[in-house]
C-alpha cells in the first residue's frame, strides 16, 4: 500500500465532495435568489403602485420595480424591474431602458435569463394573453403573436414604430453556458381598448436611453 | 481478545461497504439519470421550438431582420455595389497632390445606384471630381450644394450617368455614382491638394481610411417610420445632429471579411535628405532614385479600409527647414504659404521656469474605446499622473453616457492621492455612450486659482457627431485654460480633435497604437512642461492689404511652425513676427522672396479661409452670413464645401427608361480593434450559470463518493491495525 497516495486520494475526495457543495449552493443560491427576490420586490410593487416613482426595493439597489407582468394560462406573475443589467436581471426580468415605457405608446421590450424568470417563454403559445399592469394600475392586454430567434446583434428588435410587448431571453434553452449569441424573442400585440397613453416626453437622464447605441 | 477484533471489524466494514456502495449506487444512478435528462432535453426542445418555429416564423425572416425592415419600407434586396480605392500621392516638399479613384462594380443584376461615405484629411482642398466611364472622362462642376444635388437628381431620374461629391464634414465626404449597369464600373476620380503638417521635426502625413462610427446624442427626431432609413445610415437624424444619417454608413457584420480594399502609391520628394521614413501602421515597399525622391506601395497590394494610414519622414540632421515659401500666381494676385520656425526658446531655464499646474484629465470610457483604444488611454494617462510633481494639483474625470470625476474638485498630487488615482484608472471599462458635452462642462467649469497653469487632457477617439455644440463649447468656457487632445485609436475623428485643440489654444497628439503611447505622450510632457510662444502677430508694411489665414496665429507649443496662408497684391514683402516667450519677447525678420512656385497655393489659401469661417459659427456669427462668405470663397476657387458640391453628368441616358434604380450603401469596415458588440450594443445577455453550477457540483460529489471507494481512501472502512502491528488498508472492499 503506498501511504502518500491514499492520503493524496484522501484529499482529492474531500476537495470534490467540498467542491461540489459549493458548485451546488453556488447553482442552488441564483435560483434561490432569482425565486426569493420576487416575493421581496412585492411590497416595492405596491409602494410603486400607490404612486411613488424609483421604490428601490432594499437600500442598496440600483434598480425599482416599473412593472408587474402576468401570464394566467402559464401562472406567471413576475414583478418587471428597470434596466436590464446583469445584476437587476438576477432579481426578476428587467425593462430595456430607451424602449417605452411599460404602459406608453411604442414598443416595450423586457428582458429576463432563460433559466430563471424567463424560462417560460417557450411554453407560449399565440394567441397567449400577457397581462401587463404599470405603475399607474391599468391592466394592459397583449397577445402573442410570433416567436423567433434572432442574434443578440439584432438591435432593430428594439425599434420604436409601433406599439408591441417584446419579450427576449437567451436562446437556445437548454445551453449549459451562459454567453449565447441566440435571443428568443416573443412579440404581443396590444388588445383593443389597452388604453396605452401616447409616449410622454423620453425621460430626463439621456444616459439611460442612449446605451443601445454606441 | 485479539483474535476476535478483526472478525468483529470485518463485520463493522461489510455494514459500511454495503452502505456505501448502496449509496454510491443511488448516486451514480441519480447522475445517470440526471446526464440522460440533461442530454435528451435539449434535443426534445429543440424539436418542441423547431416545430413552433415552423408553424409561426418564416424562416427567411429569422436572423435577417434589418432586411426585413428594408422591405417593409418598400425597397428590394440589392446587393451594394464593391468598390475598390485606389490612392496616389505626389509629395513635393511640403504640399502633397492626392487623387483618389474609388471604382464602383454593381455584383447584382439590376442597375443601382451607389453612395460611399470616406474620409479625408480634415485640411484637404478638393477640388476637382472626375467621372470615368469607360475611356470616357466626364469633368465634375463646382455648384451650390442644393443646385449640384437637384442636377445629380435629375439625370438620375433620365437614365444618365451621374456622379456627386457631397462634403458633410471637413473629413467625411460622400460620393454617389447613379446609374451603374448590371456587371459595370464606374470609376470616380477625387483630386485634393494638402499641405503637409510639420512640428517637432517630423513631417507627418495622415490618410484616414475609414468613417468610425460616431456617437449620435439626442433623441431621434420625427416620426420614425419615415426617418429610419434616411440616408442609409443607422442612426437616425437627431436634433443635436440633424444630418446624422448622412455621416453613419452601415458597416459590416463583424465575422464578415474586411471590405473595401486600399491600394495606394506615394511619389515623395521631400526636398531634403531625410534621417527617417517610416510607414507608421502600415508595411510599405519603399524605392529611392538617384535624385533622393522615394517610390512608396503597400506591401500587401490591397489593404482593408479599416485603420489610418500614416506617413512620417524626418529631415537629415542639419537640414531641418527654419522656413518655407510656397507661391502662385492666380487671377491677378499672388498666393503664398509660408512657414516659419520660430527661434527655440533658451531651454536653460526649462525647468525653473515650471509654473505650479492645475492638469484635469478627461478620458473617454464610451463603447467605442472598447479594445486597444482604452488600454493606450490607460497606459497614456498613467504616464500623466506619473509626470505630476507635488507643486501640482490634478483630477480624473471619466465620461460615456455618464459623467463621474474621481475627486469633487483638483486635488495635490500626493504620493497618496497619485496611487488612488492610478488605480482608478486600472479600473476603467469603456461601456456606453459618448456624451462629451458633460465631461467638458465639467473639465472646463472650474477656474483654478491665480498665477496656476491649467490645462485639460482630454483622451478620445472622438467619435461624435456634434462636433459643432462642442467647439461652442470649448470657445464659450475655455477661460485661461488650456485644452490638449489626445486621439486614441485607430481611426479617429482627427477633424474634432485638431480643432477643439485649437478652440481650446492647446495642441492635438495622435497615438494610434499601444506601442506609442510612450513616445508620443512624452512629446506632449514637453509641450506641455515648456513655455509657450504667445501672443504671436505678423507685422506687414504699412498701405499694403494683406489677407492673412488663419487671421490670429495660435500660441506656438515646443517643435512647431507658423504656418500661414497669404493673399497679396506684390510680391517680395518684407514682413516682421513678433511673440513672447514666458514673458521675454522676441521678434524675427522674414523678406517674402524667392520660394517655390506651385500650383494650388490659391486653393490652400481658400481651404484655410473656409476654415476659419465655419469656426465663426462656434464663435456665434450666424450660419447665413458665414454660408454666403464660405459660398464665395469655394466657387471662386473650385473648392468643395459644406456648401459647395462637385456634381459630374453624363450627355447621353444610358438606362433604358423601363429599368428600375436601386439605391445602395457601400457598406464600410468597423475601424481595427472596434468591437461592434460595444459600439451598437447587443440585446441583454440573459442566462445564468446556475444550472452550470449545479451540474459541476453533482458531478464532483459522484466522483467524490465513487473515488471515496478507492482501495486506501478509506471513508468508514479505515481498518484498525491488527496486533502485530501492520496497517491493512481496506482490503476487504
Amino acid at each position: 500500500m503506498n501511504r502518500s497516495r491514499d492520503r493524496l486520494m484522501h484529499w482529492l475526495v474531500v476537495g470534490m465532495i467540498l467542491a461540489g457543495i459549493w458548485q451546488i449552493a453556488e447553482g442552488g443560491y441564483i435560483k434561490a435568489k432569482a425565486w426569493l427576490a420576487q416575493y421581496l420586490l412585492q411590497s416595492a410593487w405596491e409602494t410603486t403602485q400607490a404612486g411613488e416613482a424609483r421604490v428601490r426595493p432594499w437600500p442598496w439597489a440600483d434598480t425599482w420595480p416599473v412593472a408587474r407582468l402576468r401570464v394566467p394560462r402559464l401562472g406567471v406573475d413576475q414583478v418587471v424591474l428597470s434596466g436590464a443589467s446583469g445584476r437587476t436581471l438576477a432579481f426578476g426580468p428587467g425593462h430595456i431602458a430607451g424602449t417605452a415605457t411599460p404602459g406608453m405608446d411604442g414598443n416595450s421590450v423586457l428582458s429576463g435569463h432563460r433559466d430563471t424568470h424567463f424560462r417560460f417563454l417557450r411554453d407560449l403559445q399565440p394567441g397567449d394573453l400577457i397581462e401587463l399592469i404599470p405603475a399607474s394600475g391599468a391592466r394592459l392586454m397583449y397577445a402573442v403573436v410570433s416567436a423567433e430567434v434572432h442574434d443578440q446583434g439584432d438591435l432593430w428588435l428594439l425599434d420604436q414604430g409601433q406599439s408591441l410587448l417584446t419579450l427576449i431571453t437567451c436562446y437556445p434553452f437548454d445551453a449549459l453556458l451562459p454567453g449565447g449569441t441566440g435571443r428568443f424573442v416573443i412579440r404581443a400585440i396590444p388588445l383593443k381598448g389597452a388604453g396605452l397613453h401616447p409616449q410622454a416626453p423620453l425621460f430626463a437622464d439621456p444616459g439611460e436611453q442612449q446605451r443601445i447605441y454606441m | 481478545m485479539p483474535k476476535q477484533k478483526p472478525v468483529n471489524h470485518l463485520g463493522r466494514d461489510m455494514w459500511f461497504t454495503s452502505l456505501a456502495s448502496l449509496l454510491a449506487g443511488v448516486v451514480t444512478s441519480l447522475l445517470l439519470g440526471l446526464l440522460v435528462f440533461i442530454f435528451i432535453r435539449p434535443v426534445e426542445a429543440a424539436d418542441n421550438v423547431g416545430s413552433l418555429q415552423s408553424e409561426r416564423i418564416r424562416p427567411d425572416l429569422v436572423q435577417r431582420g434589418s432586411l426585413l425592415l428594408k422591405q417593409a419600407s418598400g425597397g428590394v434586396v440589392v446587393e451594394a455595389p464593391v468598390l475598390h480605392t485606389d490612392v496616389a500621392m505626389n509629395i513635393s516638399g511640403m504640399l502633397a497632390r492626392v487623387t483618389v479613384r474609388q471604382r464602383f462594380r454593381n455584383p447584382a443584376a439590376e442597375w443601382v445606384e451607389g453612395s460611399y461615405v470616406f474620409p479625408l484629411p480634415e485640411e484637404a482642398a478638393v477640388d476637382r471630381m472626375r467621372l470615368r466611364i469607360g475611356e470616357r472622362l466626364i469633368e465634375g462642376e463646382i455648384r451650390e450644394k442644393g443646385e449640384a444635388r437637384k442636377a445629380y437628381e435629375a439625370a438620375r431620374r433620365e437614365g444618365k450617368k451621374a456622379s456627386l461629391l457631397d462634403q458633410e464634414r471637413p473629413n467625411i465626404f460622400t460620393t454617389a455614382v447613379a446609374n451603374i449597369a448590371p456587371g459595370e464600373t464606374v470609376q470616380v476620380e477625387i483630386e485634393y491638394q494638402q499641405a503637409i503638417p510639420y512640428s517637432q521635426g517630423q513631417f507627418r502625413l495622415r490618410f484616414p481610411l475609414v468613417v468610425a462610427p460616431r456617437y449620435i446624442p439626442g433623441y431621434p427626431s420625427g416620426s420614425p417610420e419615415v426617418t429610419a432609413f434616411q440616408g442609409n445610415g443607422w442612426a437616425r437624424d437627431t436634433p443635436e445632429v440633424p444630418d446624422a444619417s448622412r455621416i453613419t454608413p452601415p458597416v459590416v457584420a463583424p465575422t464578415e471579411a474586411p471590405v473595401n480594399p486600399v491600394s495606394m502609391h506615394i511619389r515623395l520628394d521631400p526636398g531634403m535628405p531625410l534621417a527617417h521614413l517610416e510607414s507608421v501602421y502600415h508595411a510599405v515597399n519603399t524605392e529611392k532614385n538617384a535624385q533622393g525622391i522615394y517610390q512608396l506601395t503597400l506591401q500587401d497590394a490591397q489593404v482593408p479600409a479599416n485603420r489610418d494610414f500614416e506617413l512620417l519622414w524626418v529631415p537629415a540632421p542639419g537640414n531641418a527647414p527654419q522656413a518655407a515659401l510656397f507661391n502662385e500666381q492666380w487671377q491677378g494676385d499672388e498666393y503664398a504659404l509660408l512657414m516659419l520656425m520660430p527661434p527655440a526658446p533658451a531651454p536653460a531655464g526649462a525647468t525653473a521656469l515650471r509654473v505650479p499646474r492645475e492638469v484635469i484629465y478627461v478620458i473617454d470610457t464610451s463603447g467605442s474605446m472598447h479594445g486597444d483604444s482604452i488600454i493606450q488611454a490607460r497606459a497614456a494617462l498613467k504616464l500623466a499622473l506619473e509626470r505630476l510633481t507635488t507643486a501640482d494639483r490634478f483630477n480624473v474625470i471619466q465620461f460615456n453616457h455618464q459623467t463621474s470625476a474621481l475627486f469633487s474638485r483638483a486635488v495635490a498630487a500626493t504620493a497618496d492621492n497619485l496611487q488612488r488615482a492610478l488605480s482608478y484608472v486600472d479600473r476603467l471599462v469603456a461601456d456606453g455612450g459618448t456624451e462629451m458635452l458633460p465631461a467638458l462642462q465639467l473639465a472646463l467649469g472650474q477656474q483654478p486659482e491665480q498665477g496656476v497653469l491649467r490645462q485639460i487632457i482630454f483622451l478620445t477617439d472622438g467619435s461624435v457627431g456634434n462636433e459643432q455644440a462642442l467647439f461652442s463649447l470649448i470657445h464659450q468656457q475655455l477661460g485661461d485654460s488650456r485644452l490638449f487632445t489626445v486621439g486614441i485609436g485607430s481611426a479617429p475623428n482627427s477633424f474634432f480633435m485638431t480643432r477643439a485643440a485649437q478652440f481650446g489654444r492647446g495642441t492635438f497628439t495622435y497615438i494610434g497604437k499601444v506601442a506609442e503611447v510612450g513616445e508620443k505622450m512624452a512629446a506632449l510632457f514637453s509641450k506641455l512642461e515648456t513655455p509657450r510662444l504667445t501672443d504671436i502677430e505678423i507685422h506687414w508694411p504699412q498701405d499694403q492689404p494683406v489677407e492673412m489665414w488663419p487671421a490670429r496665429i495660435p500660441d506656438l507649443y515646443l517643435g512647431e511652425p507658423v504656418l500661414v496662408a497669404l493673399k497679396l497684391q506684390q510680391p517680395n514683402l518684407p514682413l516682421t513676427l513678433t511673440g513672447d516667450a514666458a514673458g521675454v519677447p522676441w521678434q524675427q525678420q522674414v523678406t517674402l522672396r524667392g520660394g517655390a512656385a506651385r500650383s494650388g497655393v490659391h486653393q490652400l489659401w481658400a481651404r484655410r479661409k473656409i476654415a476659419d469661417l465655419m469656426d465663426q459659427r462656434a464663435q456665434g456669427v450666424a450660419e447665413p452670413e458665414v454660408r454666403k462668405a464660405v459660398l464665395d470663397v469655394a466657387l471662386t476657387h473650385r473648392l468643395v464645401s459644406r456648401y459647395t458640391s462637385l456634381v459630374a453628368v453624363d450627355k447621353t441616358p444610358s438606362r433604358p427608361a423601363d429599368q428600375g434604380l436601386e439605391n445602395k450603401a457601400v457598406p464600410t469596415n468597423l475601424p481595427q480593434g472596434w468591437s461592434a458588440a460595444r459600439v451598437f450594443g447587443s440585446l441583454p445577455q440573459t442566462a445564468t450559470t446556475s444550472e452550470w453550477n449545479l451540474l459541476v457540483g453533482l458531478l464532483l460529489l459522484a466522483c467524490g463518493v465513487l473515488f471515496s471507494r478507492w482501495p486506501g481512501v478509506g471513508f468508514g472502512v479505515r481498518v484498525g491495525p491488527v496486533s502485530d502491528g501492520k496497517v491493512h488498508g481496506g482490503n476487504v472492499l
